[in-house]
């Protein structure tokens, strides 16, 4: 096991749902765990799917709170937006942008290909300086409620595993391949610098 | 968790340092605390300590740098830490600290060398991501110093070693060690090439050393050192991304640094892309699926990062290809795709040029060592439009035109044949339809992957051409710079040449050279050059500058010259090699060099010979065609002539092969095979091949193959192969018999192997092992004694054969007999597998033990134990031995394997003498007569059920056997406690007592079944009340065992003591006065009514000690009718014990149950003395028991007999019951027993392990 907690990072698209969760579970079982997203703005659904919500990533979670109950408080409790967002805002008080975020982490897990993508797309376009290796997983989560809280578990049960590991860049192939077994679902795999 | 921890430290360790600020006031120095500092870190635990190091960092480090220097040591003392995070801590401050202060290199570069072998892989990491950034320190603070210390110099080595060291590390075994020491490479290529305009170089690292601010005078770094140190690190990059089984991260990784490198480095932008495209063609098998999207995914990103540089122009149909094969689309890559900009094209040659006058001036430095710096010479050669021809390109341009629609569908035809059973997950996510079959660009394409494909694999001729410009150019440069090949200037001459025409060898050294010649002068301007001179180069070199007159220059060459000369034609002939292949006239070649150096004497041929073996697989052609060359040579010369040019030919070349290290694709047999002639000096090669473990079978298959095909010296080469089945090393020996195996199938072959196998045996008649098994050669004897392996090593392949020809089993038969004890125990333990494998239906085994030789006695009993020890014997079999042991050797030990087989009357007829045996060959003969020895060989089989046995041993003749050994013999009986259960012992004593005369030992197995089981008491005390009918006084011995057993089974046998005639009963008090109070006592205690019963008689010999003896007539019959007894008895308890529950008690292995735990040994302990219910319940189960013997008694007759008088079978009861009585009640019943035997060292009280039993008994045997 490492010395030190293993520093993970959480990426959905809008540092919502899907992040929020995985950050939420992580944090709860001692993890030193933050989440983004990787989207340019923040986007929640809408009256209609052609009509979301954008804010930008400065907006906190109260604002976006505050500004759904104005505009149809009954609509965004019955989809559970409003919980979500309260939630959210107990754990940080506004979404973060993963390209924006200079911190170092061990661990990088995305929750959607694209997102995978963007992340991949960011760090290697960073200058390297310290050459640090940083891992990244991406795990395919469906962005609805349900799904969200499956694969934070699955996040979760993931970075303890490796967190256990005695060498984690030594073991993490193998790790990886027994939980795509074990899931049935693919995970994609990288490993950056910065 | 973890988290909150640290920060609990931290804030625990920040109040302190607060609180120490508070203490010691404001003027407290830095250097103070510092000191306060570290003592505190000494102390606390790694978290604080952590914490509390990183102050002392930041205060020496930033705040006060001049305290670093004495600091230091206390720092760097942490690094044997136990903690993981205090060393990566201390690496951590060498890197601060060195990049403050580079002096501090030299004190701490050795640190960090160590804490790189570190026990944890993080630490080491760690050390590679320092290094990483020092070595470009350093490198920048030498560049800087003018005048170099020698400690500079060797803190420079240690760097440079250390690089070294980590460059090594891209094969380790940790997967993150590797992906860090990819990193490293990654930057040492870029530190160690030059920057170039077009250098897509990241901000921070803008001031960063490169190889082109390494000034080309400085004393110690060498720049042209350097530069090769960065390219060879390139090639070792690249070589690693081709290891088939390369990681996913690891791939990924060193994906990632090619891309760095290609922008960073436009000058590699070739390599990287050929890398790429080479990976892309060949994704490493070992991928699984998932994997090998994310590796696609990054070489797609990495791709278009590497597209969007403008120094790609020249790859972009190359780098578009790949990514639509990607799935990108056209729009997309287009977008990608920079606007190409002229100018660039330029500055993209310019480095290769400017690396190569680099080069070359690096060489002309290193050998002239007293000039300064060399004129920059500025001549960019006219960049030739083809750009950077690649091998790929080469062999891609090579197969273009050979793909019509007709190769194609022949290919995809052959290759059908291949197809792997389950697609592959790599093809499964790379496969794209293919749109555009059959148009150029798709032809192109295609012929482009192949091209990849064959580069990869090794082949095509654009390898091969570039690997001959490789090979020249290191050839010219007198091997000064070895990895010049990527140099695309010569490429490109040289594939121009040797593409355009069909051109003599000569001719093309000399187009080649001349834009070297050219180069020289210029350089060599300023000082003075010496240049190594080597005659064509001075020969151009004058050609060029003087006008040409044909008489300065044709002068007769000096033998010597022609010498040289002509060596230095063959030279160039055997190095175009490559240029030769690509004309495809290397037939030519071939025979042209084969006869060149048959008929030229010297070393040539040596050369030759080197030049071939150096790599053997492509030119064995060569080898062939000398070889054949030789031997026509040979046989030209004929009769006279000798075979010793060829034989040396083929000697070296066999050797040469059979010393290289690896060799797996058979050349060595095809060598062998196809060698006109195999010489004696070969044929010891082969062997030697044959004596590597390694190669052993590939080395015997081509022995076996000569044998099978060179039928004309097949007994000599089977020589060999049979030589080595005695071999020491046991790989080579196994081989060669499985080998010789086969070959024994051959009837031609037949009598050769056996008449080796026999004479190998045949050496065990001798008295000493002959010097030939020690590989001496000669047939004398050596005084050394035989040995185990020495005995082995003669019966290998006799014993190997035996199974496949029962015939020889005779021959082995009569060496036995013949040789010395040593010898035939060896023997004995060698042929268990052997013999097994003919099974004991082999029609030989059973002549042999039919026959049994004199002397061979031991070996048949041997055979037929390892027959029977898994199986019974078959009848055949028994019927062999039984006449064996009736009609010629009657030794019972024969009979011991077969006993199972033999008919019941036979084993009883035997059992006095086979009792009589060693203890331990008795327990053997029990076991198996008892079925207690093999799990398969049930009980079922022996002709006798364990009672049978114990019955047949107390009738055996006393005449025929002493009564010690009966008596050892039934305490193995009664040592078998799972065989021999309550109920065995109770049907055994009824049988023996209803005969007549009775046994003499039967009250002594009486006595000992009793101690076993005492829950068998109810029935001895009715054993002995029958005895009585029997008039038991009338057999003295019997009768003592008799008053002993009453003895030890009062207060119950009162009852039968009671039954005695009143003579008898005076007899017992006499043998036992003691009894008679009790027994007194008893009858006292009965109802007057009972007492009534009892007659006077009894009554008078039981009071006769309290009054004066008054014999009175007996008024009742000395015998009384079974009823009164009964009656009597079944009087006396029931009133005591009204209250139990009698019929739980009927039955009798409920009380067992309750009254005996099963005992888990053998080993028999007496039990202790029953607590007064039990023994109220076994009284009770008398009546009950009663009724089940009651049958036979009825049948009783009185007989008198007359028993011999065995004094000493009566001293062994008499001592055998006071001890047990005397000893302690646990102690072992058969111990006190066997204690009377005189025998000192009791056998069967050692626990005998069972499985020892065969050997130990084998060993038995042959030592007799």
């Amino acid at each position: 096991m490492p010395a030190h907690p293993l520093r993970v990072a959480v990426v959905c698209s809008s540092n919502q749902n899907r992040s929020m969760e995985a950050h939420n579970i992580l944090s709860k079982r001692g993890f030193d765990v933050r989440s983004f997203g990787t989207g340019t703005h923040v986007k929640l659904p809408g009256p209609a799917p052609d009509k979301p919500n954008i804010y930008d990533f400065k907006t906190t979670y109260e604002q976006m709170y505050n500004d759904l109950v104005r505009k149809d408080k009954e609509l965004y409790t019955q989809n559970g937006i409003l919980h979500m967002l309260d939630r959210n805002k107990r754990i940080k008080s506004r979404p973060e942008r993963f390209q924006s975020c200079k911190d170092q982490f061990d661990l990088v897990i995305t929750c959607e290909e694209r997102v995978y993508d963007q992340v991949l797309e960011d760090l290697n376009s960073r200058e390297q300086e310290t050459f640090q290796p940083v891992h990244v997983i991406n795990v395919d989560i469906q962005d609805n409620h349900e799904e969200a809280t499956l694969g934070a578990f699955l996040i979760c049960e993931l970075c303890q595993c490796i967190q256990h590991t005695d060498d984690m860049e030594n073991e993490i192939d193998e790790l990886l391949q027994e939980f795509e077994d074990k899931s049935h679902r693919p995970f994609l795999h990288t490993v950056c610098f910065y | 968790m973890a988290s909150g921890v640290g920060e609990q430290a931290r804030g625990s360790a920040s109040s302190q340092l607060y609180s120490n600020e508070e203490n010691a006031a404001l003027d407290m120095t830095t250097s103070e605390k510092v000191v306060e500092l570290l003592n505190q870190a000494a102390l606390i635990s790694t978290e604080e300590k952590l914490i509390v190091l990183k102050q002392v960092q930041e205060l020496i480090i930033n705040k006060d740098p001049s305290l670093l220097d004495n600091f230091l040591d206390e720092i760097i003392a942490f690094q044997t830490d136990k903690s993981i995070e205090v060393r990566k801590f201390v690496i951590g401050f060498i890197e601060e600290a060195s990049k403050r202060d580079n002096e501090l290199l030299l004190r701490l570069i050795a640190n960090l060398n160590m804490l790189m072998r570190d026990d944890s892989v993080n630490v080491v990491k760690k050390a590679i991501l320092t290094l990483t950034q020092l070595y470009r320190v350093a490198l920048q603070w030498l560049v800087r110093t003018k005048s170099v210390t020698d400690m500079q110099e060797a803190c420079w080595d240690m760097v440079t070693q250390m690089k070294e060291d980590l460059l090594a590390l891209l094969d380790s075994d940790n997967d993150g060690v590797r992906t860090h020491a990819i990193k490293f490479t990654e930057s040492l290529i870029i530190t160690l090439s030059p920057r170039t305009p077009d250098s897509d170089t990241p901000k921070k690292q803008e001031g960063d050393i490169s190889l082109d601010k390494i000034p080309k005078d400085h004393t110690y770094i060498r720049y042209d050192t350097l530069c090769e140190e960065g390219k060879s690190a390139l090639e070792q990059l690249l070589k690693f991304m081709v290891h088939p089984a390369i990681s996913s991260i690891n791939l990924t990784t060193a994906l990632g640094s090619l891309a760095t490198l290609a922008r960073q480095r436009p000058m590699f932008m070739s390599e990287v892309v050929q890398a790429y495209e080479t990976l892309h063609a060949n994704l490493p098998p070992t991928l699984a699926k998932s994997q090998v999207s994310s590796v696609r995914k990054n070489l797609k990103l990495h791709l278009v990062a590497v597209l969007k540089h403008p120094s790609s122009v020249d790859f972009q149909g190359q780098i578009s290809t790949l990514l639509q094969d990607l799935g990108m689309s056209q729009s997309e890559i287009t977008r990608c795709t920079p606007a190409v900009v002229q100018p660039r094209k330029r500055l993209h040659h310019e480095p290769y040029v400017e690396g190569k006058r680099i080069k070359m001036e690096g060489t002309l430095v290193e050998d002239d060592e007293d000039k300064e710096e060399p004129a920059p010479v500025v001549t960019p050669k006219p960049s030739s439009s083809a750009g950077t021809q690649s091998a790929i390109d080469l062999t891609a341009e090579f197969l273009l035109p050979l793909l019509s629609p007709e190769n194609v569908a022949n290919l995809v035809l052959i290759s059908m044949v291949y197809l792997p059973e389950v697609m592959p997950a790599s093809f499964q996510s790379t496969y794209t339809p293919v749109e555009s079959a059959g148009t150029d660009a798709q032809i192109k394409h295609l012929a482009r992957m192949m091209a990849t494909q064959m580069t990869g694999a090794g082949l095509g001729p654009g390898l091969e051409l570039c690997k001959a410009r490789d090979e020249e150019v290191k050839e010219e440069e007198g091997g000064a710079a070895e990895s010049s090949s990527k140099d695309p200037l010569i490429i490109r001459k040289m594939s121009a040449v040797s593409l355009g025409q069909a051109i003599s060898v000569l001719g093309s050294v000399a187009a080649y050279k001349s834009p070297v010649t050219e180069e020289a002068p210029q350089i060599k301007k300023l000082p003075e050059p010496i240049l190594p001179t080597s005659q064509p180069k001075a020969f151009g070199a004058s050609g060029r500058k003087k006008v040409f007159k044909l008489a300065d220059v044709v002068q007769p060459f000096s033998a010597a010259q022609i010498e040289k000369l002509t060596n230095m034609a063959i030279k160039r002939i055997l190095q175009s090699e490559k240029a030769i292949a690509q004309t495809g006239m290397s037939h030519v070649r071939v025979k042209l060099l084969a006869r060149l150096v048959t008929q030229f004497e010297g070393g040539r041929k040596n050369d030759l010979l080197e030049f071939i073996l150096e790599d053997m697989r492509s030119r064995s052609e060569l080898a062939f065609s000398l070889l054949y060359h030789e031997y026509n040579e040979f046989l030209s010369q004929q009769p006279s002539g000798s075979l010793d040019s060829y034989e040396q030919c083929l000697f070296t070349l066999l050797a040469g092969l059979q010393e290289k290290p690896e060799q797996r694709d058979g050349l060595f047999t095809k060598l062998v095979l196809e060698a006109p002639v195999i010489t004696d000096s070969a044929l010891e090669v082969i062997q030697r091949y044959c004596e590597d473990e390694s190669r052993v079978y590939l080395g015997m298959s081509t022995l076996k193959e000569l044998i099978l095909k060179r039928p004309s010296r097949q007994y000599q080469y089977l020589n060999v192969l049979l030589n080595l089945s005695s071999h020491e090393k046991e790989k080579v020996r196994s081989t060669a018999l499985s080998f010789i195996k086969r070959m024994y199938e051959k009837e031609h072959l037949r009598d050769c192997i056996e008449k080796f196998a026999l004479t190998y045996m045949q050496f065990l008649v001798h008295p000493n092992p002959p010097s030939l098994l020690f590989g001496a050669g000669e047939d004398t004897e050596v005084a050394s004694p035989w040995t185990e392996e020495s005995v082995r090593q003669c019966l290998y392949l006799y014993l190997s054969l035996l199974p496949l020809n029962h015939r020889l089993v005779h021959e082995l038969a009569s060496v036995y007999t013949e040789a010395i004890a040593d010898i035939k125990r060896s023997v004995l333990r060698v042929i268990e597998q052997p013999i097994r494998g003919m099974g004991m239906s082999s029609p030989d085994l059973l002549l042999l033990v039919e026959n049994c030789p004199k002397g061979a006695e031991t070996l048949v009993t041997r055979c037929l134990h390892i027959l029977t020890d898994k199986v019974p014997p078959s009848p055949e079999l028994v019927e062999r031995v039984r006449d064996l042991y009736h009609k010629r050797v009657p030794d019972v030990r024969f009979l011991i394997p077969v006993i199972n087989g033999l008919e019941k009357n036979e084993v009883i007829q035997a059992l006095p003498k086979l009792i009589k045996l060693n203890p331990i060959v008795v327990k053997e003969v029990f076991n198996r007569l008892l079925g207690t020895q093999h799990s398969e060989g049930s009980s079922s089989m022996s002709p006798l059920t364990p009672g049978e046995l114990l019955i047949s041993l107390h009738n055996i003749d006393s005449s025929k056997c002493d009564m010690k050994s009966i008596i050892k013999a039934t305490n193995l009986c009664f040592g078998e406690k799972n065989v021999y259960t309550s109920e065995v012992l109770a049907v055994v004593m009824q049988q023996l007592m209803e005969q007549t005369p009775l046994p003499i030992l039967l009250m002594r197995t009486v006595i000992q079944s009793l101690t076993m089981y005492p829950r068998l008491a109810g029935f001895v005390m009715n054993i002995l009340a029958r005895l009585i009918l029997k008039q038991v006084w009338k057999y003295p011995k019997v009768w003592e065992g008799f008053v002993k057993c009453c003895q030890r089974t009062k207060p119950q046998s009162y009852n039968v003591l009671l039954q005695l005639p009143p003579p008898q009963l005076a007899s017992v008090f006499e043998r036992c006065p003691e009894m008679r109070d009790p027994l007194l006592q008893h009858v006292h205690s009965f109802t007057p009514h009972q007492q009534a019963h009892i007659p006077t008689s009894i009554m008078t010999v039981l009071e006769a000690n309290n009054r004066k003896p008054e014999p009175e007539p007996e008024p009742q019959p000395e015998l009384q009718h079974p009823e009164v007894i009964e009656e009597r008895e079944r009087e006396v308890p029931v009133p005591r014990h009204i209250s139990m529950p009698v019929p739980k008690h009927i039955s009798m292995p409920a009380p067992v149950l309750q009254a005996e735990p099963p005992a888990p040994t053998p080993i028999v302990f007496t039990e202790p003395p029953a607590p007064l219910q039990q023994q109220q319940q076994q009284q009770q189960q008398i009546p009950a028991r009663r009724e089940e013997v009651e049958e036979p008694m009825e049948q009783e007759e009185i007989a008198q007999s007359t028993l011999e008088d065995s004094s000493e079978e009566a001293l062994q009861m008499e001592v055998s019951e006071e001890v047990s009585q005397s000893s302690s009640i646990t102690e072992k019943t058969d111990e006190p027993i066997e204690e009377s035997v005189a025998k000192p060292v009791d056998v069967d009280a050692q626990p005998v392990d069972e499985s020892e039993d065969v050997d130990a008994e084998a060993e038995e045997s042959s030592v007799d």
